[in-house]
């Protein structure tokens, strides 16, 4: 179909997987974050923004590099799941699920931390002294005035995630159906001078992405987030 | 029912500390200019902030106590912010519904129907909150916190954001609504407005600290109350407006007092007026032929002086009332205006405070 | 601002050559840009330093990088006047692709070798491989590193391919393979001898593969079709073949060709 090889879909697949992971994870785990980094002012919390944002400067097979070494047997997280009787990290879909959850973070956790503070304080007290509890406060009010920071941080993730090449390369090993996705077989293709299936694959990454983002775009100016 | 709240915040410059037990029946008015901590002391008492040590009881229950700290949702309270705080993804009626369904069954004293016809709000169901004006922003607000059924109301400067005429338009179910609700009212303001309209007691604060807790009539005895700003010192007469006789007069009246009052169209019952202290003259006797008709029996129970060789009379009224005169130091030497002085108070203007 | 009324365009001209094209004429010194294959370094800067030596009027500058992207640039521009690459693949390419680009020659041989942080490989042979200790092999991917297509060449005349090729982990090329063995994620990796005798990987010991297990490892060079005029570049593909060169590749961990053998692909 389209063309592509039986290996081209594996690929795709695996892809699609990965970001669709990715992006779940990270919506639950940027949420709480953006929501504390949004609450307030300190030192801790610039802390905690500048190390989400490192991701930003590393260059990515720095941080796959230093990824396998703490997700591999002898690093700490590998040693202590070995010590489990499971398997260390580096090399699996779980390894490299976890590198896009780090990699895409700064881009889920900051579009919600915009969004939260623009938000501000405010709704959420007014639902609290009306009786609304924290999850209630969240799916009742904060979630809905705040629909386009989401938007916007799954998309980002997303579109990422898809990108996201040099620290899979490191960590992932490359292996068929596991931690081989559709940048890093581009990058083979080309590599061993396919051109053709190169530009195949290329021309659908970059037709889907940029679908995807202008539909998120469209759809998203209607729902930006209320300002107070 | 008493609140007692107990609490130290500093803040960067900012050291709120107060320790009091306020008397939660009526409006309490925290009153203070504006940074003096009366906004901060209500988010405390709300729950809005945690303050480390405080603590917050209201009747029996505690609110915060040592590592005890009820959130906000729990307390049972009604708020009204000063800039509008509707949901806006959210319409009129489903605003006003947001608490009231979260509310137990059991807890709800106040229901849709006779908030939305005592507030007047029916027109307004079912509108966009952006079709909406700052005033009926606020009716919507309060009608929303009061379908809460709370056991205490927090009103945080809820006129302040709005124009003189949304002001006029809303003052009138802010009056009844706090008047003859059974919900204590806790009100911020910096207008001493507001607070001679609606306030039973007012707690006075000043950079972080309670200065001073007076029941309103006491509060307005105070020649230097900071509550005359620049009429100078007044009193508020608690009574009943009457409906218009076949003359077209209304009255209002006390069991002793009676006094004629131009009251327009207002809502006729409980009812508050206010007297400047510049516009009562004295007559040590009963003066028959005068222009002006509302004369009431008095007698003098304090004699301050005032700045410019003006006298403050405090006198009790038959019905035990107190009215502020305002004579020249020059007229209460020569009529003897002492206390125990019994006099006739010409009441020159009375303002009904709707 | 009559001092700096603007010359004339004839003017100009002269002045443009001799502040651009005329020093390097009168002190008949030469400057070449060679690129090279990244797992050269640091080799390759050795060598130079020995030509520089040598020739204290001309210069070398090397500059790094993966075999095929290198290809890539030169066939689109790049201001390179040499390559020296990993395989013997991309400069026949460029050779036939390029016009002016000159034969390709062979100067050196790789080798492959086991190593591994986690374990003890010395005198460990290929066939050991699919013992249960090793759970992660990497290599280099063999469709597109010369280093990765012989590993697997080896492993499979030795019959074990088909057993471990589900613990086999692919690196991009052969200094990836070497970190992601380094950092112990892959229990073992088969890596380039020039590779493991580095600072870094050199505390280990390494097991080398034999050779007749697969094609050899080719590295040929070219000067380009830029540089075919560049004295620098030309001397210094000489001076590849030379002793001084040669002892500095064995020391590292190459081997040198048998003369005669053929750089063709």
């Amino acid at each position: 179909m389209l063309g592509l090889s039986p290996e081209d879909w594996q690929a795709i697949e695996l892809t699609l997987r990965l970001c669709l992971y990715t992006t779940l994870i990270l919506l639950l785990l940027a949420t709480p974050i953006a929501w504390w980094l949004a609450s307030g002012r300190s030192w801790l919390r610039t802390l905690v923004q500048s190390v989400v944002a490192l991701p930003l400067v590393l260059p990515p097979t720095v941080l796959g590099f230093y990824l396998l070494i703490v997700l591999g047997p002898l690093g700490p997280i590998g040693a202590t799941l070995e010590q489990m009787g499971l398997n260390h990290l580096a090399f699996s879909f779980e390894g490299i699920l976890l590198a896009s959850v780090i990699y895409s973070m700064p881009f889920a956790v900051q579009p919600l931390h915009e969004a939260f503070s623009t938000l501000g304080r405010r709704p959420s007290e007014v639902a609290s002294s009306l009786g609304a509890g924290p999850i209630d406060r969240f799916f009742s009010v904060i979630l809905p005035l705040t629909r386009g920071g989401f938007i916007v941080a799954a998309t980002l993730t997303f579109a990422h995630t898809i990108g996201e090449f040099g620290v899979i390369l490191m960590l992932g090993g490359s292996i068929p159906g596991e931690t081989r996705v559709l940048s890093v077989l581009i990058y083979d293709h080309a590599e061993s001078m396919n051109y053709a299936a190169a530009h195949r694959l290329s021309a659908m990454l970059l037709i889907f992405a940029f679908v995807v983002l202008f539909v998120v775009y469209a759809f998203n100016r209607r729902f930006r987030t209320v300002r107070f | 029912m008493q609140l007692s709240i107990k609490v130290e915040w500093r803040r960067e410059q900012f050291l709120l500390k107060v320790a009091e037990q306020f008397e939660m029946t009526g409006v309490t008015a925290l009153f203070g200019r504006s940074g003096c901590g009366k906004t901060s002391l209500l988010r405390v008492i709300a729950g809005l902030d945690r303050v480390r040590g405080a603590e917050v009881v209201l009747g029996e229950s505690v609110w915060q106590q040592g590592s005890a700290f009820k959130p906000t949702e729990q307390r049972r309270l009604g708020l009204v912010f000063q800039e509008h705080s509707l949901l806006p993804h959210l319409d009129v009626t489903e605003n006003l519904l947001y608490g009231y369904k979260r509310t137990r069954p059991e807890h709800r004293r106040q229901h849709p129907e006779q908030v939305f016809s005592r507030l007047e709000l029916e027109p307004l169901l079912g509108r966009r909150i952006d079709q909406l004006s700052g005033g009926q922003r606020q009716r919507v607000s309060l009608g929303r916190a009061l379908l809460t059924s709370p056991d205490l109301l927090l009103l945080d400067e809820p006129l302040a954001a709005l124009d003189t005429q949304s002001k006029r338009d809303i003052l009138p179910f802010l009056l009844d609504v706090t008047r003859d609700s059974e919900v204590p009212v806790i009100l911020v303001t910096h207008s001493p407005d507001e607070v001679q309209r609606l306030a039973d007691r007012v707690v006075f604060m000043d950079q972080g600290r309670v200065i001073r807790t007076l029941a309103i009539e006491q509060a307005m005895a105070d020649p230097a109350s900071p509550l005359f700003a620049d009429e100078g010192p007044a009193s508020i007469l608690r009574g009943t407006l009457n409906e218009a006789d076949a003359s077209g007069l209304r009255t209002f009246t006390t069991d002793k007092i009676s006094l004629l009052v131009r009251a327009g169209s207002a809502r006729s019952g409980e009812a508050r007026v206010r007297v400047l202290a510049r516009d009562v003259s004295v007559a040590l006797d009963d003066p028959g032929r005068i222009s002006i008709r509302n004369q009431l029996r008095a007698t003098i129970v304090a004699s301050t002086p005032i700045a410019d060789q003006q006298q403050l009379l405090t006198a009790q009224l038959a019905d035990g009332q107190a009215l502020q005169i305002e004579v020249t130091a020059w007229s209460a030497e020569r009529l003897g205006l002492n206390v125990g002085t019994e006099i006739w108070a010409l009441v020159k203007s009375v303002a009904l405070m709707e | 601002m009559m001092f700096f009324k603007l010359p004339t365009v004839r003017l100009r001209l002269i002045l443009l050559l001799v502040l651009t094209g005329l020093p390097s004429a009168w002190s008949w010194a030469e400057s070449a840009t060679v690129a090279a294959a990244s797992s050269l370094r640091p080799t390759l800067d050795r060598i130079a330093e020995a030509y520089m030596e040598a020739n204290p009027e001309d210069s070398i500058t090397i500059i790094y990088g993966a075999s095929g992207r290198l290809t890539a640039q030169i066939l689109n521009g790049a201001p390179f006047d040499a390559f020296l690459s990993a395989d013997t693949a991309y400069p026949a390419a460029l050779f036939e692709q390029a016009p002016g680009t000159s034969e390709p020659v062979i100067y050196a041989l790789g080798r492959l070798v086991l190593w591994s942080a986690n374990h003890d490989v010395k005198g460990l042979a290929l066939s050991g491989l699919t013992q249960d200790r090793f759970r992660r092999i990497a290599i280099a991917q063999p469709a597109i590193a010369p280093y990765g297509q012989r590993a697997r060449e080896a492993l499979e005349a030795v019959g074990v391919w088909a057993q471990i090729e589900n613990r086999v982990v692919y690196g991009e090329n052969i200094s990836q393979v070497a970190q992601m063995s380094a950092s112990g994620a892959a229990d073992v990796a088969i890596t380039a001898l020039s590779l493991a005798l580095q600072d870094g990987l050199a505390e280990r010991p390494y097991a080398l593969i034999d050779d007749s297990l697969h094609e050899p490892l080719a590295q040929s060079m070219v000067v380009t079709a830029r540089g075919q005029h560049n004295n620098a570049a030309r001397n210094f593909i000489k001076f590849m073949r030379h002793t001084v060169a040669a002892d500095i590749l064995v020391r590292a961990g190459f081997q040198m060709p048998v003369s005669g053998m053929a750089a063709g692909s």
